[in-house]
């Protein structure tokens, strides 16, 4: 290597400056010795490989992910309870995340940019092409198809990273630009949150110091999730101390700052914050997913819910709990999950008060909680609540009315784990034989009972055993028809047989003859018409 | 509502059917149930202000369900709280046996916690002596060595409520200021580890 510059410092040779590839024209060190128009060439042939082998690539893991999906769907025994069951996958965390381990694996820039940017950028990316593509093709595609104009999108951009000189059209729409600009939403929270700000005499300073922490938090990747939540909490901490005690503010007026900042700080955070991949809440979100489907024969009876569904009014309240507690999970901010659950317990009460008349106690709305949990399934159950309880602000939820609705979500979901044969007043016969009924084995928790009920309530189990006796009758009718059929089968083919039998199909062959040669009586015809020729 | 600004958790705790519910309508509301009402929709959760001195002190007071088919997920409920009124029914001797776990359990894992013991129905105990199932005498022994507090009740008289209630705000406003300062110094970074709730008691 020293020779060889040392060599180059005294003569460098005509050959070493011209093009490897020998077209004549010079070569340039930076496009590994080839000339543009031979580097042009070369690149697109190569950069054609990599897209074509990422596509291959992310086609594959679309048919995974197919495959994955069938199979989840097709051998679940779709619970009648769940009308809600296309919200309970997880499918589009799955595939972001599947597309960040790969762009963290292909793209050279990962290194240069920081995470949080990067975060930015797909989201910014994701968002462009879905633009782009809601366009071309309608707003029906598939999230395969996204995930590859994802991932083509990105190779682009490296390499556009990668190659000094070229400059294609895809690259050049990824101008670096973008990266500093985040997501719509985002943004128009910072622009309300700077226009709250601008009201009040510390606002500056609370901008700030909101940014600074957002862009702080962004260098501690690393950090579990219990350090982040702790950093958040501090954070909230100082920032209302020092509200209180610099700025001289109300403690209601300090508290309405920090929902703000709550608000700016976690709309900007919550892509790497919630769910992390440090900790197995996503594991635990599938494990209860699985629990609440297998738990899915659970009626309203067994949980002593005081909720009459026969009514209106309170099927009406049902259902819109139901959408309630599955739409926290599109939230960002933990006060507005929160504002959920809140509102999905207004809506539990009001079903309660429909049915019973009179207020709900705790005696009511537990139960009925948990059952609307159960019918919901609502997605990422304990990744929402994992999240809420890090990065709420805490007075909020040890206290207030929020943190009582919330807390009692916690109870129902720890309730839904441990319950067994006891907590459903049922037999450890019946338990058992439902969750086997279940059939998807998503029974995982553990079903050992505690104690075999003492005082099972009579009428579920009068209920069930009465469907059982139908259902055999069912089967024995069912069986009884299909013997008929085979009967009336074996009957209609005999019949055909026993006709085929007495009158055989018989095919006179008969040798080949000429027209004519059956008309006997030709000879008596008379002789065919002659055309006659009249003149004139 | 849920705008208000809560200073002190106080959960109720006790059997089913104790008159949890009747105690906190009958303080909050100053009724008792014995027809249907349309008025409230949920006694579940409830915030009272009450005025202590020169103070205001709001009490976010929270009803728990008290059937034992829940009795494992109660730890989640009274975390945090500043004070837990244990009710028992007075012609039920069960329901003070259950008081008693609640207590040990409160003792247990709550310290800062302070207990009022309640025994609820007292109208109908002062009706008829002999509907009596738990002593009074036992009940201020027990008290006395957990160093909590006591009260007979009745909800359907109003009978001693408010005075519960009063006291438990009167302790906090009491307590608040040394409370506050002491778990400042010390925040139980174990507890948090394998809770729900950030256990964080800032105000």
């Amino acid at each position: 290597m020293s020779q060889r510059s040392e060599r180059r410092g005294i003569h460098v040779d005509q050959s070493e400056l011209l093009c490897k590839k020998g077209c004549g024209y010079y070569g340039n060190a930076a496009w590994q010795g080839l000339c543009s128009k031979c580097w042009r060439e070369e690149y697109q042939r190569a950069r054609q490989k990599q897209i074509q082998e990422d596509w291959e690539l992310a086609e594959k893991l679309q048919r995974e992910e197919d495959a994955a999906y069938a199979s989840s769907h097709g051998s679940q025994p779709q619970p009648s309870l769940t009308p809600f069951s296309k919200f309970e996958e997880k499918k589009t965390n799955e595939k972001t995340r599947k597309v960040t381990t790969v762009k963290k694996f292909f793209s050279p820039s990962s290194r240069s940019t920081t995470k949080k940017e990067k975060e930015r950028n797909e989201e910014r990316e994701r968002e462009r092409e879905r633009e782009r593509g809601e366009k071309v093709q309608g707003r029906r595609e598939s999230h395969g198809e996204m995930l590859l104009r994802d991932l083509k999108g990105i190779f682009t951009h490296s390499w556009e990273i990668g190659s000094p000189t070229e400059e294609s059209h895809e690259a050049k729409s990824h101008s670096p630009s973008f990266v500093r600009q985040s997501s719509v939403e985002t943004d128009q929270v910072a622009r309300e949150f700077v226009d709250f700000l601008k009201s009040l005499k510390p606002g500056r300073e609370i901008h700030k110091q909101s940014r600074a922490f957002v862009e702080s938090m962004g260098n501690k990747k690393d950090l579990g999730a219990d350090e982040l939540s702790e950093c958040v909490q501090d954070f909230y901490q100082h920032m209302s101390d020092r509200l209180l005690t610099h700025f001289k503010g109300s403690s209601e007026k300090v508290e309405r700052v920090m929902d703000q900042v709550e608000k700016y700080i976690m709309t900007r955070l919550y892509k790497s914050v919630f769910c992390p991949e440090t900790t197995d809440d996503e594991k635990k979100d599938l494990t209860t997913q699985h629990r609440i489907r297998a738990l899915h024969w659970v009626t309203i009876q067994m949980l002593c819910v005081p909720v009459d569904e026969e009514i209106p009014e309170a099927a009406d309240s049902v259902v819109k709990a139901i959408t309630d507690v599955i739409e926290m999970d599109s939230k960002r901010v933990p006060r507005d999950k929160l504002a959920c659950i809140t509102s999905c317990s207004k809506h539990i009460f009001n079903a309660i008060k429909v049915t019973k008349k009179e207020p709900a106690s705790a005696d009511d709305f537990l139960p009925t909680l948990i059952y609307i949990v159960l019918k919901a399934n609502p997605p990422r159950l304990q990744s929402n609540i994992q999240y809420i309880t890090r990065f709420c602000n805490p007075s909020r939820l040890m206290s207030g009315e929020d943190g009582y609705y919330f807390t009692n979500l916690c109870c129902a979901v720890a309730f839904i784990e441990k319950l067994d044969a006891h907590s459903l007043n049922l037999s450890v016969e019946d338990f058992e034989r439902h969750m086997c009924g279940g059939g998807d084995g998503g029974g995982s928790g553990d079903v050992s009972p505690r104690r075999r009920s003492e005082s099972s309530s009579p009428w579920p189990l009068e209920l069930l055993s009465a469907l059982q006796e139908r259902q055999q009758q069912v089967l024995e009718e069912a069986r009884d028809l299909q013997d008929e059929l085979q009967l009336w089968q074996e009957g209609v083919a005999r019949e055909v047989q026993n006709i085929l039998d007495k009158y055989p199909l018989e095919i006179k062959r008969h040798a080949a003859h000429t027209i004519d040669s059956e008309n006997e009586e030709n000879d008596r015809l008379p002789p065919p018409l002659q055309p006659q020729v009249f003149a004139g | 509502m849920s705008a208000m600004r809560i200073d002190a958790k106080v959960v109720m705790l006790g059997k089913e059917s104790v008159g949890k519910t009747s105690l906190v309508e009958r303080y909050v509301h100053h009724r008792f149930l014995v027809g249907p009402y349309q008025n409230t929709i949920g006694a579940a959760f409830v915030a009272k202000s009450i005025s202590v001195g020169d103070k205001v002190i709001t009490l976010g007071i929270w009803d728990t369900a008290g059937s034992e088919r829940y009795e494992a997920m109660s730890r989640i409920y009274y975390r945090g709280a500043r004070a837990a009124i244990v009710c028992y029914d007075l012609t039920d001797n069960s329901s003070f046996q259950r008081a008693r776990f609640w207590v040990k359990e409160l003792q247990t894992f709550e310290e800062h916690c302070k207990i009022y013991l309640c025994g609820t129905k007292n109208d109908l105990v002062e009706g008829d002596r002999s509907a009596r199932q738990v002593d009074y005498h036992d009940v201020q022994d027990f008290v006395e060595e957990i160093g909590a507090q006591h009260f007979e009740t009745s909800s359907k008289t109003g009978n001693n409520v408010d005075a519960l209630f009063t006291k438990v705000a009167e302790d906090f406003s009491n307590s608040a200021f040394e409370l506050l300062s002491a778990e400042e110094k010390g925040v139980n970074l174990d507890q948090k580890k394998n809770s729900y709730l950030y256990s964080c008691c800032h105000h």
